[in-house]
């Protein structure tokens, strides 16, 4: 028996057609796989969607695909990320599985005690038991994770898999996205596979009492910085895995996505000129045709500003010469001459995090969730709830609605109360 | 001052040792604090020594207890004894208090001779506010009477960046007043703590800890090697974490097998520890035969290994891979960000608990010397860019302190992270809070750097005259005031507080009862 365990897939974040084009193909090629490779069923434990409604180009085809999948007979199991969650129920996963093409795992109910039970729900044809938690409101993953009931959840005997999405600390890999880990021992003892989603980048670990942890990693991007990742040598795929009463074998396989091609320039003590000096001898000796080429320039120049090292003739040149996508980084590029205290990242994420955190910190409230972490993460998907687009043909008062009901949904207000 | 109030009166003596005669049924303790009320002023006096005083001459008196005990006269009395025979009280100044400003001096004038005294009360420790981002200590001890409502609060971002030492004796509440302390720091995130805890008793695993205080979930980090609770961290930290220079000051390796050391991070730099356990010292051409090439022998190479496999408790499965035997050491793909994280909880003014009850001494400073090192270099470069103001204070708490800062360590091997941040932490805002039961192998220039000393108590007269010599306030009268001090009781000298202030420290149980986390039992809302 087989499984596959996909994950961040993020459909809908891509802005650039070039790049929504190996989005699309990228899932569908995964996808096709996990049919041709005769899986019993797929886990998807969060971030198939960026957001909760994206726009109908990707509602579209991700739609005619989960279509395929059923036709195949295969069940999706699915719980909510932190990017297409929805308090309120009101996400593309909610249509899917209201159209029976995939499953939401999480079934919860609350116990007088305040405690949280989790039934398993059992794929027909293996028997597996299957429980889950989807990557939550802001904040309250500690919480739901605490009040589990595990003991129930850790008794129950038979092959079982967990389903959660959000970071553990103990399998980071890098110190970037801070804040938003969680300690293994939160997850219930004794399953015989976790499945894990929100962390991007392919990763498997065994554990006292853990015995699989896995991550698939991100399918594409999900992230700016998923793309430099990729041109570094990050590979991207799914996991499939092969088990009988316990797992046998878990392997990755490998979607390959596009060509990259990645220039980095360190600009530190040097002046504008001389670094786009080596810009220029950098980007004539690569081949840019049908390729992603990301620019990196970081560093602290010692005079001018950053303004000056002139990425948009470097843009152009490789428009030019045919390259699929120029993507440009300068934003650890500072000056000492222009230098200003701001927020710094690596990314926009990175920098979003740390505006959030630094102006957070001068804040005070009586409400907790308002200050500290907990107040970044809700900044932050407030920001991510409130740029969403309006969608084609939706109206005006509609979409102001839908942004409002789910901006309170995320501050766990009742809108009524307003 | 009403007369019943009254319970001594100045008749002799000089400064820094005056005497009071005791009023009869007053029952004056060492320790007790009172006050010699003056003009728009009072002073605030400690009794530091009792002994008899008497209008009848010595023999008399011994002649007197001859016919009670030989002659067996049992109902034989002083005439009017209570003025006869009495208790006198060796006082000092430690406080002068300004009533109208509310300002505390350092006395530099005896109280008014004859002036009578009273005990001190709630109302003349008013001074002893509690100030924004402090912690508490204890309650103002008056003998072993507690005084509740004068609270004693320290100036958290003070203390801390000054070092803290707390010197005590195994038994007299030393842990308690450290989880005391710990639990006031969770309170904000205006401190940060590295608590390395070698006894696995703060958290509170079993029974109370810190886990209970309200704020655990957002300023607690717990990081333990086995089976870590609900919620909880597994301390894994790996390898390539681990850089040659860790262990200097730490372990004693000789000059060849440090250079060993050096050669193994050089060529293999991240891995060079499992590449290093993995090599076959002779197969290397590591031998002396090849004096040449500058290298060392396979011995040396062994030792290396020896002492590192001892150290880390590694050993290599079948696979070839090198694991620690308690886990705490990985050299796959864990932990590779634990040092960085760790770090991070610091910076943000949480306390990160260590659970090094697993590991063996030298281990644990290993672990720590990686901590501090990153997080003293974090903060170095702050105050470089400018960013110092916006970093909470970091401390790390260190048990049985001599074994990083005691005078053989220092003497024999090379300076080491914590002796460093002993030196110059202040000036980054790190400090150290280390306890210790021998306070007389910490050097002297380490001990008068430690600013604020909590003393416990003490029967080893020579620890004792370590603390006093070193003290922020004169102790030299207190010698006997220390070896008697309880469970619990303690006295802190600080530059931090205006005198050296006896305390009594609450049971940590009590704090946990009083303010510690209410379970919550209503429903919760699920999705």
């Amino acid at each position: 028996m087989r499984f596959a365990h996909l994950s961040d897939i993020h459909l809908g974040f891509q802005k650039h057609e070039a790049l929504q084009k190996i989005e699309q193909d990228v899932f569908e090629r995964a996808i096709d796989e996990c049919i041709s490779r005769k899986v019993d069923f797929i886990l998807i434990p969060g971030d198939l969607f960026h957001v909760n409604i994206p726009e109908m180009r990707v509602q579209k085809f991700a739609f005619k695909k989960f279509r395929e999948i059923y036709d195949a007979g295969i069940p999706v199991y699915v719980v909510y990320g932190s990017h297409d969650f929805s308090p309120v129920s009101n996400s593309v996963i909610d249509l899917l599985a209201a159209v029976g093409y995939i499953t939401k795992v999480t079934r919860a109910t609350s116990l007088d005690d305040g405690r949280i039970k989790l039934d398993f729900l059992v794929d027909e044809k293996t028997g597996v038991k299957i429980a889950g938690l989807s990557g939550l409101k802001v904040g309250k993953d500690h919480e739901y994770y605490e009040k589990l009931d595990r003991d129930s959840l850790e008794a129950e005997s038979g092959f079982k898999i967990f389903l959660f999405h959000g970071g553990i600390s103990e399998m980071k890999t890098d110190s970037g996205m801070d804040g938003e880990n969680m300690p293994l021992s939160l997850l219930p003892r004794n399953f015989d596979y976790y499945a894990g989603g929100h962390m991007h980048k392919f990763n498997s670990q065994k554990f006292d009492d853990y015995p699989r942890v896995v991550y698939p990693g991100a399918l594409f991007a999900g992230y700016h910085s998923d793309l430099e990742d990729n041109a570094k040598g990050q590979k991207r795929g799914f996991v499939l895995v092969e088990f009988e009463d316990k797992i046998k074998n878990v392997e990755f396989v490998e979607i390959q996505n596009a060509q990259y091609k990645m220039i980095e320039v360190n600009a530190e003590n040097r002046i504008a000129e001389s670094v786009n000096k080596e810009l220029q001898d950098k980007i004539r000796e690569i081949d840019p045709m049908q390729q992603i080429v990301i620019i990196k320039v970081n560093g602290e120049m010692t005079s001018g500003k950053t303004a000056d090292v002139d990425v948009s003739a470097i843009r152009d040149e490789l428009n030019q010469k045919g390259a699929l996508v120029v993507n440009i980084n300068k934003n650890q590029l500072t000056s000492k001459e222009y230098s200003i205290t701001e927020a710094k990242g690596a990314n926009k994420e990175e920098i979003e995090n740390n505006v959030f955190a630094e102006n957070i910190g001068q804040l005070r409230f009586e409400q907790k969730n308002l200050i500290g972490e907990s107040g970044v993460q809700l900044a932050k998907k407030l920001l991510a709830g409130l740029i969403q687009q309006k969608l084609e043909n939706e109206k005006t008062a509609d979409y102001s609605a839908r942004i409002k009901e789910n901006a309170f949904g995320i501050m766990g207000l009742d809108k009524d109360a307003s | 001052m009403d007369e019943i109030s009254v319970v001594g009166q100045v008749v002799g003596g000089k400064f820094g040792d005056i005497i009071i005669r005791q009023k009869s049924g007053s029952n004056l303790e060492i320790g007790d604090l009172m006050v010699s009320e003056e003009n728009g002023s009072f002073l605030i006096l400690q009794v530091f020594a009792l002994e008899y005083g008497s209008q009848i001459q010595d023999k008399m008196q011994q002649m007197m207890s001859g016919v009670t005990l030989e002659q067996g006269i049992v109902d034989a009395q002083f005439y009017e004894p209570e003025f006869v025979n009495y208790v006198l009280a060796r006082i000092k100044p430690l406080a002068r208090v300004y009533k109208e400003k509310g300002e505390v001096k350092i006395p530099k004038s005896l109280p008014l001779f004859f002036n009578k005294l009273r005990l001190i009360t709630k109302d003349d420790l008013k001074f002893l506010h509690k100030e924004k981002e402090s912690i508490f200590v204890g309650y103002i001890r008056s003998g072993s009477k507690v005084i509740k409502e004068a609270e004693v609060w320290l100036p958290a971002q003070d203390v801390f960046s000054h070092h803290m030492l707390i010197p005590a004796t195994t038994g007299r509440g030393k842990s308690n007043l450290v989880k005391t302390i710990l639990w006031h720091v969770l309170d904000t995130n205006k401190v940060g703590a590295l608590v390395l805890d070698a006894h696995d008793e703060y958290f509170g695993r079993q029974g109370v800890g810190l886990k209970d205080h309200p704020r655990s979930r957002e300023n607690l980090v717990y990081y333990t090697p086995s089976n870590p609770p609900a919620g909880a961290n597994r301390l894994t930290i790996n390898l390539q974490s681990i850089r040659p220079e860790h262990f200097e000051g730490i372990v004693d390796f000789s000059d060849p097998q440090f250079q060993a050391i050096r050669m193994a991070f050089r060529k293999s730099r991240s891995n060079w520890i499992r590449d290093l356990m993995l090599t076959d010292a002779v197969d290397a051409g590591m031998e002396s035969s090849s004096p040449a090439r500058g290298e060392f022998t396979a011995a040396t190479m062994m030792v290396v290994q020896r002492k590192l496999r001892l150290l880390l408790s590694l050993e290599k499965d079948e696979n070839g891979v090198i694991f620690s035997r308690h886990d705490v050491f990985d050299s796959t793909t864990k932990g590779l960000s634990a040092v960085e994280d760790i770090v991070k909880n610091i910076e943000s003014g949480k306390v990160v608990v260590l659970d090094t009850s697993r590991l063996g001494d030298e281990a644990e400073l290993l672990v720590g010397n990686i901590i501090a090192s990153k997080l003293l270099q974090k903060y170095k470069d702050a105050k470089a860019s400018g960013e110092m103001d916006r970093k909470p204070v970091a401390t790390i708490v260190i048990e049985e302190a001599p074994r990083v800062i005691g005078v053989d360590v220092l003497t024999t091997r090379n300076d080491n992270i914590y002796s460093t941040i002993a030196k110059e932490g202040r000036k980054f805002k790190v400090g150290l809070t280390a306890i210790t039961q021998l306070s007389s192998v910490i050097p002297r220039s380490i001990l008068a750097n430690m600013n604020t000393k909590i003393i416990l108590g003490n029967e080893m007269k020579q620890e004792r005259e370590a603390i006093i010599s070193s003290a922020s306030q004169d102790l030299s009268e207190d010698d006997k005031n220390i070896a008697s001090l309880d469970k619990g009781e303690a006295i802190i000298t600080s530059i931090f507080v205006p005198f050296a202030m006896p305390i009594k420290i609450p049971l940590f149980e009590d704090i946990v009862k009083e303010k510690g986390i209410q379970r919550d039992t209503t429903k919760t809302k699920v999705f």
